[in-house]
């Protein structure tokens, strides 16, 4: 019993031994090396390494924006920082990744791109799906580019003829690296402007000054990089012009030009001023929720006279829902006396401001007081 | 690489975020959204119409007083009293001085003549005038009649003028059949009885010698369908409210018959049958005699009432174990469980627009009238006490009337009206008790 212990002891002794050994040689020199690689690395070795790495990265970008040599691919490549800020909604998405790295960073790049656009050509888009889209229509796009500009962009239309040669050079381009950017870009343009203009409106209105420095100095600075440059850096700043007022027509129904002067005119009214007057109203507003006319919502315009006072003629029904005939009639003229009888001497407006509600549509809607 | 485009995407996205709104403000007339307006009745100024033959002065007085009434009736309309009114109305053609009736608050004016032809007929002429348009709404009308059929008259104009205003049906020119009620509970004499819907002018139609039940207007108002005890069971009869004779109708022997109602079209008549212990529906065409079983379930199917086109007939069932109500074709066939809430539904009423159907409800002890979709959805309850039970509509769908009784030995039955509203409740003023009403149609 004893010597089958004792050899059972020392066999498992023995492996025990091994095994600690064993392990502790293989784990303990992996952290070392590890250690010693970190020392290793000085200072000046990380910033000798830093030095050369910037200049890769600024290769690597180069070679995006390179692509786009020809002035209007140059142009497109504007348009898009503009398409895939906009249109972030749907499909351009995935697409524009590629695209918007060239867009933030052409300021710094571009000098450096002129020099090395013809190293370019090895980074080419990614993607092959873009390429099957845009094949067939990269041939058709430079015809387009010239149609299009002149719909769109009334400026563009005297310096198309002078971008002729351009043309040519893209042809011999776009078949291999070229075409897939270029024709993408211009294809997502004619869904994208519409949509993405909308934003770019706003700054205009609101805060006229500093919006419009902020679209002034985008287009300048990349007007540079382009290589062509008196031609496309005027046709991105007119096609902006152009869409932002194809936008403001869309908005406003056509209308782009009126509201601006009457903003100029008087300040908006403020949520006081208008809560004021939907107070007034809306006591002398009486509801017959059990009647079909509490069905139907009114939207009732009229003119305003300046002391406050509604034009009474000008009372008009502008639309209705919810119901027909008689019900519609009850509802009108309900919302009707309610502004009359609650005018009295004329509603609290402010005078100067008179130009922002000499025109009223009020909505009456009573399907909050509903019967349920 | 993604920083930049990254600040790029959150600009364009702050941008169309703040962007729309101040954008459309600004664009075109201000605009205004109004959810919220006031429940209240309308102001309005009756004075005295202007009599304009000798010996119409009382005619005209009596006839304001009516008109007056109806529109206030509805709980709908307030009338300013006469002693605030700045301006009298002396001439029926002078022009209105609309700034006076602005001063006292009316919303709408409503003046009218009365006078007597050669022939000893009376005419009323009426005008409404919106008071803050300084104009007419709509034309002003003329009616003629036998000076006895004044009320109708009166009922006449105000219907315009309700239905001007209001945009609703007229119904103030209705009538309503009921079962008056008198004596001590026990011992309480039932009579048929009709009346204006204001309560004025009951008529009876049956004397006290057996009990009647559940009387129901034809579609054109002339006649009535009930059920009576006088041969010693249940059993319909139809009664020409002209003449009051009546017939009883074309029955199965051994079987009771009860709970009738005409279908659109007059001449078709739904009701129950119950034989052998079983109660279903039965339909019946009142030219030809046909007679047509609408269901077959050995649970109780009663109380049906045609959807207003005729292709549908509402009914009450407890085939589900529990009283609810169900919707068929009016043929027959499977029909579709509408009411699913707690309690007890009954004695549904499809409403002559179509949109809703009226109930009695039980549940926890209490009686509701109350409204539901045809789909069921919606269930509103319009009233609850001790018993309320049996509603009918008014001819244009807005008011319904019921029975109340009242609790305990001394307890009585009387008719009440309410709006669909919920608002509006009131007891209909009769001489006596009254219970199971029923609305005429407008009359013609």
């Amino acid at each position: 019993m004893k010597t089958g212990t004792y050899i059972s002891g020392a066999g498992h002794t023995v492996l025990l031994l091994w095994a600690i050994f064993g392990g502790a040689f293989n784990s303990e020199p992996l952290p070392i090396e590890n250690a010693t690689d970190v020392s290793l690395i000085s200072a000046e070795e990380f910033a000798a390494l830093t030095a050369p790495q910037t200049a890769e990265d600024a290769e690597e970008v180069v070679p995006q924006p390179t692509e786009a040599d020809t002035p209007q691919e140059l142009d497109q490549a504007l348009r898009p920082p503009e398409l895939p800020v906009t249109p972030p909604q749907p499909e351009p998405e995935p697409e524009p990744e590629p695209e918007p790295a060239p867009q933030p960073e052409p300021e710094p790049v571009i000098p450096e791109v002129a020099a090395e656009a013809p190293d370019a050509p090895p980074s080419d888009t990614p993607t092959p799906e873009e390429a099957p889209r845009v094949a067939p229509e990269p041939v058709e796009a430079p015809p387009e580019d010239v149609e299009v500009a002149p719909e769109r962009q009334e400026a563009a239309d005297a310096e198309v003829p002078a971008e002729a040669p351009v043309q040519e050079e893209q042809q011999a381009a776009a078949p291999e690296a070229a075409t897939t950017e270029i024709v993408t870009e211009a294809e997502e343009p004619a869904s994208s402007i519409e949509r993405s203009l909308r934003p770019m409106m706003r700054p205009n209105r609101p805060t006229p000054p500093p919006v419009e420095t902020a679209e002034a100095e985008a287009p300048a600075e990349e007007e540079p990089p382009a290589e062509t440059p008196a031609e496309e850096p005027e046709p991105a700043a007119d096609p902006l012009a152009g869409a932002l007022e194809g936008a403001l027509a869309e908005a406003l129904g056509g209308a782009t030009s009126e509201p601006a002067p009457s903003r100029s005119a008087a300040p908006p009214l403020s949520a006081g001023e208008r809560e004021g007057l939907r107070v007034s109203v809306q006591q002398c507003w009486v509801v017959d929720v059990g009647s079909q006319a509490a069905n139907v919502t009114v939207v009732v315009g009229m003119n305003m006279n300046p002391d406050g006072t509604v034009d009474q003629g000008s009372i008009n029904l502008v639309s209705a829902s919810g119901g027909e005939g008689p019900a519609v009639e009850t509802a009108y003229q309900a919302a009707r006396r309610a502004i009359l009888r609650c005018q009295r001497q004329g509603y609290p407006l402010p005078s100067e401001k008179y130009e922002q509600w000499k025109q009223i549509e009020m909505t009456f809607d009573p399907s909050q007081m509903r019967l349920r | 690489m993604m920083k930049p485009f990254a600040h790029a995407l959150a600009l364009a996205l702050a941008l169309v975020a703040g962007t729309d709104a101040p954008v459309f403000a600004q664009g075109g007339p201000l605009r205004i959204d109004i959810t919220q307006g006031v429940i209240e009745p309308m102001p309005i100024a009756v004075p005295q119409f202007v009599a304009e033959t000798a010996g119409a002065q009382d005619m005209a007085a009596q006839l304001t007083r009516v008109i007056a009434a109806d529109l206030v009736g509805t709980g709908l309309f307030r009338e300013i009293p006469r002693e605030a009114h700045i301006s009298t109305i002396s001439n029926f053609s002078a022009p209105v001085q609309y700034a006076d009736w602005k001063a006292v608050n009316a919303q709408a004016l409503v003046t009218g003549a009365v006078s007597t032809d050669a022939s000893g007929r009376l005419i009323v002429k009426f005008r409404l005038h919106d008071v803050f348009s300084n104009g007419e709404m709509g034309e002003g009308l003329q009616f003629a009649g036998t000076t006895d059929g004044w009320r109708r008259m009166a009922h006449k104009v105000a219907d315009q003028v309700y239905s001007r205003i209001t945009g609703e049906g007229p119904y103030f020119d209705s009538r309503v059949v009921f079962v008056s009620e008198q004596g001590p509970k026990a011992q309480r004499q039932k009579r048929l009885a009709i009346m204006d819907y204001d309560g004025a002018n009951v008529n009876y139609l049956t004397d006290s010698s057996s009990i009647v039940l559940a009387p129901r207007f034809s579609p054109t108002g002339d006649r009535v369908l009930y059920t009576s005890y006088e041969s010693g069971f249940p059993r319909i009869y139809v009664m020409d409210v002209g003449s009051a004779t009546r017939r009883p109708l074309a029955d199965q022997p051994g079987t009771m018959s009860f709970a009738p109602r005409f279908g659109p079209d007059g001449n078709t008549v739904v009701y129950s049958v119950t034989e052998g212990g079983n109660t279903d529906l039965y339909s019946l065409n009142l030219a030809s005699g046909q007679r047509g079983r609408l269901t077959s379930a050995p649970s109780i199917e009663t109380a049906p009432s045609f959807s207003p086109d005729g292709s549908k007939i509402v009914f009450e069932s407890d085939r589900s174990g529990s009283q609810q109500l169900y919707i068929m074709s009016a043929s027959g066939g499977e029909p579709t469980r509408i009411s699913f809430g707690d309690g007890r539904y009954g004695t549904p009423v499809w409403s002559p627009r179509g949109d809703m159907i009226a109930f009695t409800k039980q549940n926890k002890g209490r009686f509701h009238i109350g409204v539901m979709r045809v789909d069921g959805s919606e269930e509103r309850l319009l009233t609850a006490s001790f018993l309320d039970e049996g509603p009918t509509w008014s001819p244009n769908g807005r008011v319904i009337m019921f029975t109340r009784e009242t609790q305990g030995e001394n307890g009585a039955a009387a008719l009440y009206s309410v709006d669909i509203s919920g608002r509006n409740l009131k007891r209909v003023s009769i001489p006596a008790g009254g219970s199971d009403p029923a609305w005429s149609p407008l009359q013609r």
